[in-house]
């Protein structure tokens, strides 16, 4: 495998009880993209995100991140190897300030990124308009401003790769913008960035290459243009067929 | 050396002792599985189902009979504790073990000062018998006999009446059932009052074999959390039944060998090991294979 | 200098204006001064509540800051205070023989906590099957030591003793200098200071910070790049020898311990008192501690009977009406001297 290659997926597999969430999945991600992945509602896509990050154990296949095979790796060390990950459903700590959502990521930062890693840090926090010594509980804040918290705070770690779950859930289009904006420029400092998402709106804006799931499996990889003319794409998505 | 006794005797052990842990964790599995909730007032329930009989029976009550009114006294205070307290803790389950701890004292506390330290105990129904070396006590064989008999009553609750349809509905989604129409806080209070009363049952029907005191539901409380912990709460009765015959599978030989205390260290450690392989208990192991391979719950 | 002022001044516990010192300061000078003012006996009994602070201190590290409830941890108590017995009574001679006792009472508890430790954390076992077995750890050790009566059970020349427990337990000393009376009642003191303010350092450090981190969100934080099994372990480990500290001292402040001490009554206590206080402040449990040692020994030595139905009750009514403890939640009434956090600023 060359140098280039972020993320690789060999077979990946997993099932829950009857439910084929993952179905032989080759998924490759180089360094330097920004990959969005896309599919309807039972796709796939959460699954395979939880076996990347490390809180779903697949059933069988391989993972690979920087060219390690941390298929069996506990998610914190896969942490540890430089990735940042948010979830789905907000999880920065709603009962703990602002300043402490963003000091507590520390300890676990990636010093050889650090120069890069700082100024992307920064550069999330102006744009985002977050104060790293503001003592709001954050439950207080509104639900966009919680969202970017957690990007500000994975980006603390130093990350080269994020993994982002819908990162612009329950934005409306000004904020979704600002988000995508956002992740642009991270991305163009060389942050490796995978998105899943289902706002086409924000995927159009963002993504250099899409990869749809559908049904455990990936079912049509290319650029914006090509996935949204792709009339099987279509299909699954408005359940024609 | 004649074998057959020996292996009977063995037998005997085995199926008693799995019995013992089955009594002592019943009432504690049925509130655990409905509600994710341990009460550790367990042991006090069981103390109370005993006190009740103790005092019937020397009342002139036939020890049935008297085993039964623990059954229920116990149900009545277990529907107190859940109107007045427990259910203020649904969704707080650390909460919930410290209060009914907080409970378990004044219970306790509150019998050793109304009622003195003992109360005259029972004798044990019935006699035994000897078979080779060994001797088999008839009411022992009763217990096992009357654990059989509450695993089926259970399995016909569970799964043949409506109660156990809606008990069974809550436990999966409570607001799913609420909008069907279920009452789940009945639900709930009468399935308090179930675990609360078996509890005291367990208790009655234990109190011949020990010393009727007001901390004598401390001895079963070890037994029965270790019995539940291994259990797991994916499928209750199931659970229960697995856990109970495997740790009288431990302690049967070990106590055999090493005398009794050393069988319930075996216990701790055995439950310590079995937790690290399977995190949620027995149940969940079970209900993980079965899916597995038929892709449909377990019953 | 200036960091040590940041860790102690921190936001982990109540308390960090110029007034709550300066009170602070004022009555840990009046517990320097009461040995001066009464007779030896109340001071004793004053040592005996100080003495039960670690403990408290460990559980409210354990349950409020880490979010783990032990239940048991009155083994580590026993522990270290058997452990000391043995030790200590052995080198009876040595002058280092009370010394090597600290040592292997801490050292025992230690061990023990991180063998516990280790199946219950690594195992990922649903939350409320620690407190169950901690408890029935304590129960089957209370067992144990009970049928340890009669000579053979003995190590070195020491016995176990049974129901009766361990008695002669050596005072504990430095060089020639024996802990007794006044001077083990400022040893309390100083060592009840010296837990507390480490401990608060402790919470405000990093270290601190990412074991609230996994109280709050355990998925979140191990997702950060935090070994969060080995944190909690850590915790677990340093709240037992907390609670070996108290062991320790209370054979000393005795000279004797017995199997009651790890048993289901004794249990209860320090989760009482953090859960009365409010585990989130360790100076909430510290108050609470104190107070409740002080209101149950004097019941118990008036013979009266309801201590323990008051404090079950007591128990049970906090958990209703004041779940986040009645001292912390008399804080917050209090309002602005001992808010943790300045009003916040809106965006």
């Amino acid at each position: 495998m060359d140098l280039g290659t972020v993320i690789e997926t060999r077979a990946l597999s997993k099932r829950f009880g009857g439910v084929v969430a993952a179905d032989n999945v080759n998924f490759k991600v180089r360094s330097g993209e920004l990959r969005c992945m896309i599919g309807p509602n039972g796709a796939g896509k959460s699954t395979l995100f939880a076996m990347l990050c490390g809180i779903e154990r697949a059933d069988s296949g391989q993972i690979f991140i920087f060219g390690q095979d941390v298929t069996r790796m506990q998610a914190f060390r896969r942490v540890r190897l430089g990735v940042g990950l948010t979830f789905q459903t907000n999880r920065a700590f709603h009962e703990l300030s602002v300043r402490e959502n963003l000091t507590i990521p520390q300890a676990s930062a990636k010093l050889e990124n650090k120069e890069a890693g700082q100024a992307r840090f920064e550069f999330a926090l102006d744009a985002f308009e977050l104060d790293p010594n503001d003592e709001t509980k954050a439950a207080e804040l509104t639900h966009n401003q919680l969202q970017w918290l957690e990007i500000a705070m994975i980006l603390v770690g130093y990350p080269s790769l994020i993994l982002l779950d819908e990162p612009a859930a329950g934005m409306a289009s000004d904020e979704t913008l600002r988000t995508a904006k956002v992740l642009k420029y991270l991305n163009s400092t060389g942050l490796t960035t995978v998105v899943v998402e289902h706002d086409m709106a924000f995927v159009k804006n963002v993504a250099q290459t899409v990869t749809v799931l559908h049904q455990g499996q990936i079912f049509a990889e290319g650029s914006v243009a090509e996935i949204t003319a792709h009339e099987d794409v279509r299909k699954i998505y408005l359940g024609w067929a | 050396m004649d074998v057959l006794p020996l292996v009977l005797s063995l037998l005997y052990q085995f199926v008693t002792g799995a019995a013992f842990f089955f009594l002592a964790a019943l009432g504690l599995v049925i509130i655990l599985g409905m509600m994710n909730i341990i009460n550790l007032a367990h042991g006090e329930l069981m103390m109370i189902g005993a006190y009740t009989a103790t005092i019937t029976y020397h009342a002139g009550v036939p020890f049935w009979l008297a085993a039964i009114l623990g059954f229920f006294v116990a149900a009545a205070f277990g529907a107190v504790l859940e109107l007045l307290i427990v259910r203020r803790f649904y969704g707080r389950e650390l909460g919930a073990l410290v209060v009914t701890w907080g409970v378990s004292l004044v219970l306790g506390q509150g019998a050793l000062l109304f009622f003195g330290p003992f109360l005259p105990s029972i004798g044990i129904p019935g006699g035994s018998f000897s078979y080779g070396d060994f001797s088999f006590s008839d009411y022992w064989l009763i217990l096992v006999f009357i654990s059989l008999l509450l695993i089926l009553g259970l399995w016909w609750l569970y799964n043949r009446t409506s109660y156990g349809l809606q008990a069974k509905a809550t436990m999966q989604n409570a607001e799913m059932a609420k909008s069907l129409g279920v009452r789940t806080s009945h639900i709930y209070t009468l399935t308090f009052s179930l675990g609360a009363g078996l509890a005291g049952l367990s208790g009655a029907l234990l109190a011949p074999t020990v010393t009727i005191a007001p901390f004598m539901g401390q001895q079963f409380v070890a037994p029965a959390f270790i019995t539940v912990v291994v259990g797991g709460a994916t499928n209750v009765i199931v659970g229960a039944v697995a856990s109970s015959a495997l740790l009288a599978a431990v302690k049967t030989p070990i106590g055999m060998a090493f005398g009794a205390f050393s069988g319930t260290v075996a216990l701790l450690l055995a439950a310590l090991i079995i937790i690290r392989i399977m995190p949620n208990g027995i149940s969940a192991s079970l209900q993980k294979y079965f899916t597995r391979r038929t892709g449909r719950a377990m019953r | 200098m200036s960091t040590i002022v940041g860790l102690i001044g921190g936001g982990a516990d109540i308390g960090r204006t110029r007034v709550f010192w300066v009170g602070f300061g004022v009555v840990v000078l009046l517990f320097l001064l009461y040995p001066t003012q009464t007779s030896a006996f109340r001071v004793s009994n004053v040592s005996f509540y100080l003495l039960n602070i670690p403990l408290g201190l460990g559980m409210a590290l354990l349950w409020g800051y880490c979010g783990v409830l032990s239940f048991g941890h009155v083994a580590y108590f026993g522990i270290a205070g058997y452990t000391y017995g043995v030790i200590a009574g052995n080198l009876s001679g040595n002058p280092f023989g009370p010394l090597a006792g600290v040592a292997g009472g801490l050292l025992a508890s230690a061990l023990v906590a991180g063998i516990f430790g280790y199946f219950v954390f690594y195992a990922r076992v649903q939350k409320w099957i620690i407190p169950i077995l901690t408890l029935v750890l304590t129960l089957l050790l209370e067992t144990f030591l009970g049928q340890t009566a009669g000579y053979q059970w003995r190590i070195g020349s020491v016995l176990l003793g049974g129901y009766n427990g361990m008695t002669g337990i050596p005072w504990f000393q430095l060089g020639g200098f024996v802990f007794e009376g006044y001077s083990f009642y400022y040893l309390c003191l100083f060592l009840v200071l010296a837990c507390y303010f480490g401990l608060r350092m402790l919470l405000n450090s990093n270290f601190g910070q990412v074991v609230v981190a996994i109280r709050e969100d355990e998925l979140r934080t191990e997702l950060l790049g935090y070994d969060i099994r080995a944190r909690q372990w850590a915790v677990f480990v340093l709240s037992a020898m907390l609670a070996g500290l108290s062991g320790l001292l209370y054979v000393q402040w005795g000279n004797y311990i017995t199997p009651s001490q790890v048993g289901l009554l004794q249990a209860a206590l320090p989760v009482i008192w953090a859960a009365v206080g409010g585990t989130t402040s360790l100076l909430a449990v510290v108050i609470s501690a104190f107070t409740l040692n002080w209101v149950t020994y004097t019941l118990s030595s008036q013979g009266n009977q309801y201590a323990m139905v008051i404090i079950g009750a007591l128990l049970v009514g906090t958990m209703l009406f004041f779940p986040r403890g009645i001292v912390v939640m008399v804080a917050e009434r209090l309002g602005r001297l001992v808010t943790r956090r300045p009003t916040p600023s809106r965006p």
